[in-house]
């Protein structure tokens, strides 16, 4: 079985999460409850950095995704007009962003959390830059139902 | 989106909205920081009706706990599924208190 569809959203943060809850929905036969927990918090996570960092918050701008399902994986990519994002920003994001020390108040993240979180939460992660277009792809391997 | 109610001499911040989110994050800040300003400094966040947050909600909140200061308390209330999983991604869970619900919360906190 594969399957794919694309939605697209103007670059407006009050319409991420009607997107969110759609692509959860068509995975939902797909993957476990904390799997689409993880891939509806990489979306959200990757269309917010397009908005605020990409197009610097400005709306009427587009934002595409595509979802790839298959027997195997979920292929969510995500798919922007906006000035790429340098290549390093993807590459140090990592789990060591939570690595701080919770008694120095001051010390605690605010923000620059989401790359980090989606790489912590999908399987694989790329980003590619071609002309003027961005794509981040990312895959949730499907986890077998145990008999 | 947040409605109070103060026990104990608790405040106790229920949140109203479904998600949290980039839309959500920067009203829900200057909400809690009205009521921080206001001279609370014991505060229990009950978010049983949240779903889903992300992580400029969970920014919001830090920065609230930073407004808050070392000598006030914001504990967590009622937080399950997706929303209580990026408090432990994030090992945010070092950093608020997790209660399973608003009473043992206020309990904990006016102790």
């Amino acid at each position: 079985m594969v399957s794919s569809i694309s939605l697209s959203i103007d670059s407006d943060l009050d319409k991420v999460s009607l997107l969110a809850r759609a692509v959860r929905a068509l995975c939902q036969d797909l993957l476990s409850s904390d799997d689409q927990d993880a891939v509806e918090l990489s979306l959200v996570e990757a269309i917010n950095n397009v908005i605020k960092h990409g197009y610097h918050g400005e709306r009427g701008k587009d934002v595409q995704v595509a979802v790839g399902l298959q027997a195997d994986q979920v292929v969510i990519e995500v798919i922007d007009h906006a000035p790429p994002m340098p290549a390093q920003v993807l590459d140090t994001a990592s789990e060591d962003r939570f690595d701080f020390d919770e008694t120095d108040l001051d010390g605690i993240p605010e923000g620059g959390m989401g790359l980090a979180l989606i790489r912590m939460n999908m399987d694989e992660v790329e980003y590619h830059s071609s002309g003027s277009e961005n794509r981040l792809r990312m895959v949730k391997r499907v986890v077998p139902l145990s008999e | 989106m947040l409605s109070t109610d103060l026990r104990d001499n608790v405040l106790v911040v229920r949140v109203e909205e479904k998600r949290i989110d980039a839309s959500k994050a920067p009203a829900f800040k200057d909400e809690m920081t009205r009521c921080i300003d206001a001279g609370q400094n014991q505060i229990v966040l009950d978010m049983s009706q949240v779903d889903f947050i992300d992580s400029s909600g969970l920014g919001a909140l830090v920065s609230c706990l930073k407004r808050l200061g070392p000598r006030g308390s914001l504990a967590v209330a009622g937080a399950t599924g997706a929303v209580s999983r990026l408090f432990t991604l994030t090992r945010m869970d070092r950093v608020f208190a997790l209660h399973p619900n608003v009473d043992t919360a206020v309990e904990q906190l006016s102790a």
